[in-house]
């Protein structure tokens, strides 16, 4: 390879360039191209899911979910940081990052999730058996849910099981009172505005539409956005997605990180030593000679380097 | 979604080769990315004549 002497003057070619005039012919072509492209193939307005929408389309689910969110058996209830400490989150091998992140956004599924949205009813009977909750021990608490849960997931397509036993305490109630919240709407309004009274924050009702057992599932596989369907890069509808996210997409689709519980971190982890490679290029040995080998800037410049083998 | 030449508003179907998965949407995206990336390498630069010293 030449040494580059960066104190001698240039002798080679030049050329006048005017980055103004670029910048607006660029600018030019994206918004015709813009414009045009959005006129002939529109783009994706997906509605919105709720928990109101799923709530009417798939009650069973919701009331299974919802029954969960008492029990903290949910996904939400046994991720671990940053949301609580039931599990120990996500890993890089022994490091435990997730966990020495700590708990930033504190979720506890049952009193966020159904118990808080309930207390804004202001209904007798709802708030007898909040209270009636509250009252109880978290090993009661814990096996009415279970028990409750297990009984819904059992019926299939039920939204509310008997209790002439009192077996379930008053998770029927609550449960059966969320699921009318929910479908009214008002529970969607009740978890954006849990925190702030401006809805901006809308990681609970995500959350909770995330551990539906099979409604959120179902459309997520519908339209091919799931992990492992290469949903990363795929968009609604058949309009083309971020198809530039391929590398990410690329590893949740094979071993090791397909099958383990840390594949997030793990892929991020890759794709940052993989970045981390591509910027120290000139750098790293063998791979800095890959222009020698593959002139692709030869290509480019190749007036340039004809003119120089004549002169030469 | 208003009116539009093209309608996009339905599931995609989707070519798969073992384990990869991919829109024709995405395809035809991966594809123009390289014809673009072919033409950019290969076209002259718009109204520049060289002479046969490359000089301007």
């Amino acid at each position: 390879m030449k040494k580059y002497d960066a104190s001698k003057k240039w002798t080679g070619p030049t050329r006048p360039y005017d980055l103004i005039k670029e910048a607006t012919v660029a600018f030019v072509v994206v918004a015709l191209l813009s414009i045009g492209l959005a006129a002939l193939f529109s783009s994706p307005d997906e509605k919105a899911v709720t928990l109101q929408s799923w709530s009417q389309a798939a009650p069973a689910d919701f009331v299974q979910t919802a029954s969960g969110e008492l029990a903290g058996s949910t996904i939400s209830g046994q991720y671990g940081p940053p949301y609580n400490t039931a599990a120990d989150g996500q890993q890089l091998g022994p490091i435990k990052v997730a966990k020495f992140m700590g708990v930033r956004i504190p979720i506890n599924t049952a009193n966020d999730f159904v118990l808080k949205p309930l207390g804004t009813l202001n209904d007798p009977v709802t708030n007898a058996a909040i209270a009636r909750w509250k009252a109880a021990d978290a090993k009661t608490q814990s096996g009415w849910a279970t028990d409750y849960t297990d009984a819904l997931t059992k019926a299939s397509t039920a939204v509310t099981i008997a209790d002439t036993n009192d077996k379930y305490g008053p998770v029927p109630t609550l449960v059966t009172s969320l699921y009318a919240m929910a479908k009214s709407g008002a529970l969607d309004g009740a978890l954006t505005t849990s925190d702030s009274p401006l809805p901006t924050n809308f990681t609970k009702p995500l959350l909770f539409l995330a551990d539906s057992g099979s409604y959120f599932p179902g459309l997520a596989d519908a339209q091919h956005l799931s992990g492992d369907q290469w949903g990363v890069m795929n968009e609604t509808g058949s309009w083309p997605g971020q198809s530039w996210l391929w590398l990410y997409s690329l590893w949740y689709q094979v071993d090791p990180f397909k099958s383990s519980g840390n594949a997030d971190i793990l892929v991020m982890s890759l794709m940052g030593l993989l970045s981390l490679g591509f910027v120290l290029i000139p750098f790293l040995p063998i791979l800095h000679r890959i222009p020698e080998r593959i002139p692709i800037h030869r290509i480019i410049w190749r007036d340039w380097y004809r003119s120089e083998r004549k002169n030469s | 979604m208003v009116f539009s030449l093209f309608n996009l508003n339905h599931p995609a179907h989707y070519i798969s080769v073992g384990s990869i998965s991919v829109s024709p949407g995405n395809l035809v995206m991966v594809v123009m990315a390289f014809v673009l990336f072919g033409l950019a390498l290969t076209l002259p630069f718009p109204g520049h004549k060289s002479d046969k010293n490359g000089k301007e």
